[in-house]
């Protein structure tokens, strides 16, 4: 799996995750059984997750934002307006042929949240207006960018008031227009965007997480692909599992409910394993687990997620603010 | 004149590589030599196209003109479809017959022709000979009430000195069991049915099938191989002195899979449905029902991938049966059921198949 060094930076945020899964856990340390406050998951409603599902999103982490005011959002949207025309006049112009007028929506998301700790999601969209058409009806959404953080308060706690703590941000378009939308921020408010990898023990993690919610009868399987990339000729292995069995399998191997260990997580990719192993006499362990997707959201090792469920969205970017805030720290 | 067919030869124009479309032209030879000089092929594929329908247009081509320009881009690039192998046969007796029966073409395409037309009025049927006793058929499918769709066509590639015909058939599915029974008649055998190996590369298909297909008449026996050890001069994985890696790939050689060159299949899938089994200490999955899983290898050159593999420490040293019986089966597409015996090692032949 991953190396020595990876393991050992990643594997302290990772164990936090088991305490702050949305059963009702309360949040103690380490190991401890459920006491005191109930933490009750706010779930998203589906009309706000409805423009986050089925798409793919490339993943970043943002150091936290300087001098950022949810009350300024359309000034901000003016702002970023006017940064693009200037960059396409330059001549970084993403569009070639017909002038096309980019209209800037900047939205806060107070939905997409863990606690109320947490700041509320902000969502930047650029449409498309033909010059040709001047009907609003006409516009067409071309790229759309959000930054959120869920049950963010190790990062936050100790911030002082004036920077805003939103350390994940998720893109989905044009590469060119996220360059652009993400230099402006940078310029503005003083923070940084690192592309967010997720490493294979991260990505194992998410198996087995969301292997454990319940499926219905349509549910998709439960899909690892492994990658051998350094060979002559690249191999990729494709390993679905039927998502009754694979929930089955997670059942047993899973000892207390609404805890997991790093114990339990590779108990049950050993299993999957061997009984790979068992076949095919390969070690699939020593390959590189490079994605993971269930009926909950898929994901990509090079910081690619795609949300198939509404009612788990919340769950996910929780996993997600995790693996930010330890690539910011 | 039909405009249809017109523009269905700019559109296959369209999809030829720009540095192809003159030599294919010229293969097709409907367009006569000052015709084609007349043509500037340094202009956009788009302008060249419209260029050809126009003297299409000149020399009143019908849908037989514009078939065989199909098939001809077919066969310079058939891995852009997806083929499956067929087998045909006949009782043993009647095989010796077949032996020594002479291939009339003429009456193969009488024959598949009208089996066709006797359950369908709108097909279209083409077919085109090439040197190492190829058979290529176009078929467009019609409905009672519909005419042929040029765009959706299947295609057949049938080797007359074989009983294997290589299948591709595109949308319409329903036709399969129409096609086959047009084949079969066409062909003199009397059944038909599909092996488990599917594959864009149609050379890596008809390479597995026919070495097989001669193997069978050398009585091909692979513990005999043995014996014959090769040095792998070529091969990539020995760059450190590393005994064990030495002894890793000399053991590979012993078997046969790796003496063989092997053909180029860009996957392998398995849909297992075998138990569970572990460690009773570890306390997990005991059930009664199978473990249902779907495992598919995927490379550009699927052997060689593995052959590499099997010379590093992710893998053993002899790599299962599972993988390398599948020249021999052949097949790529694989139901793994209790019933073959897999702990032992050896595979058994009572396999289930799909």
């Amino acid at each position: 799996m991953e190396s020595v060094d990876g393991a050992t930076r990643s594997l302290p945020s990772i164990r936090r995750l088991s305490r702050g899964l949305p059963f009702g856990r309360a949040r103690g340390r380490f190991g401890l059984s459920p006491s005191g406050r109930l933490l009750l998951p706010r779930n998203a409603d589906s009309q706000t997750t409805a423009f986050l599902l089925r798409k793919h999103w490339a993943l970043y982490s943002v150091t936290p934002l300087y001098k950022f005011s949810s009350a300024h959002l359309k000034a901000y949207a003016k702002l970023l307006s006017a940064f693009i025309a200037a960059e396409k006049q330059k001549g970084l112009a993403v569009e070639v042929g017909v002038e096309l007028d980019i209209k800037v929506a900047v939205t806060s998301l107070p939905d997409l949240k863990g606690s109320d700790q947490d700041e509320d999601a902000i969502l930047v969209q650029l449409s498309l207006r033909s010059q040709a058409y001047q009907k609003k009806s006409e516009e067409k959404l071309v790229w759309s960018g959000w930054f959120c953080s869920v049950y963010g308060d190790d990062l936050s706690k100790n911030m002082p008031e004036d920077f805003t703590c939103l350390p994940v941000f998720l893109a989905n378009g044009a590469e060119s227009y996220t360059s652009i939308v993400g230099s402006w921020f940078q310029k503005t408010f003083d923070c940084c965007f690192h592309r967010l990898a997720i490493s294979p023990l991260s990505l194992s993690w998410m198996a087995a997480m969301w292997t454990r919610c319940k499926v219905d009868k349509t549910a998709s399987a439960m899909e690892l692909v492994f990658s051998v990339p350094h060979l002559p000729q690249p191999l990729d292995i494709l390993y679905a599992i039927h998502p009754e069995d694979a929930k089955a399998l997670w059942d047993t191997v899973q000892k207390t409910p609404g805890e997991i260990t790093q114990e339990e997580v590779n108990v049950f990719m050993d299993c999957l394993y061997s009984h790979f192993h068992r076949h095919f006499k390969i070690h699939l362990s020593s390959t590189k687990l490079v994605k993971v997707s269930t009926a909950i959201a898929s994901a990509h090792c090079d910081g690619i997620i795609k949300f198939l469920q509404s009612q788990y969205v919340i769950e996910v970017l929780m996993l997600l603010t995790e693996l930010a805030i330890s690539q910011i720290e | 004149m039909d405009e249809t067919v017109i523009e269905y030869i700019r559109r296959t124009v369209l999809k030829i590589p720009r540095k192809e479309i003159k030599i294919m032209l010229q293969k097709w030879g409907f367009l006569s030599r000052s015709q084609l000089q007349t043509i500037n092929f340094q202009q956009t594929k788009e302008n060249i196209s419209r260029r050809v329908a126009l003297l299409c247009q000149e020399n009143s081509a019908d849908i037989k003109e514009a078939a065989a320009l199909d098939i001809i881009y077919n066969h310079v690039y058939p891995n852009k479809r997806l083929w499956s192998v067929y087998q045909m046969n006949k009782t043993i007796y009647q095989m010796k017959e077949k032996e020594t029966e002479f291939f009339d073409i003429r009456d193969f395409k009488t024959k598949f022709k009208r089996k066709l037309h006797s359950a369908l009025e709108n097909v279209t049927i083409n077919f085109r000979e090439y040197d190492d006793s190829a058979i290529w058929i176009r078929i467009a499918w019609g409905t009672p009430y519909r005419k042929p769709n040029q765009y959706k066509t299947s295609y057949v590639v049938y080797h007359s000195q074989t009983p294997y015909a290589f299948v591709s058939v595109s949308m319409f599915r329903s036709n399969v069991p129409l096609l086959l029974e047009a084949l079969v008649a066409a062909s003199n055998y009397n059944h038909i049915c599909a092996m488990e190996l599917r594959s864009h590369s149609l050379n890596s298909l008809k390479e597995i099938v026919f070495n097989r297909y001669s193997q069978n008449f050398q009585t091909y026996y692979p513990e005999a191989l043995q014996e014959h050890s090769v040095e792998p001069e070529s091969e990539p994985q020995i760059v450190h002195e590393n005994r064990k890696t030495k002894e890793k790939i000399q053991g590979m050689n012993q078997q046969a899979f790796w003496d063989c060159s092997l053909p180029k299949l860009e996957y392998a899938q398995y849909k297992l449905e075998t138990m569970f089994e572990s460690d009773p200490k570890m306390g997990v999955l005991h059930r009664k029902q199978p473990f249902r899983c779907l495992v598919k290898f995927s490379s550009p050159d699927l052997f060689e991938s593995l052959k590499s593999l099997a010379a590093t420490s992710m893998a053993e040293t002899s790599l299962s049966p599972l993988l390398t019986c599948i020249p021999q089966k052949p097949m790529n597409n694989f139901r793994i059921t209790e019933e073959t015996s897999l702990i032992s090692g050896r595979l058994s032949t009572s396999l289930c198949l799909n």
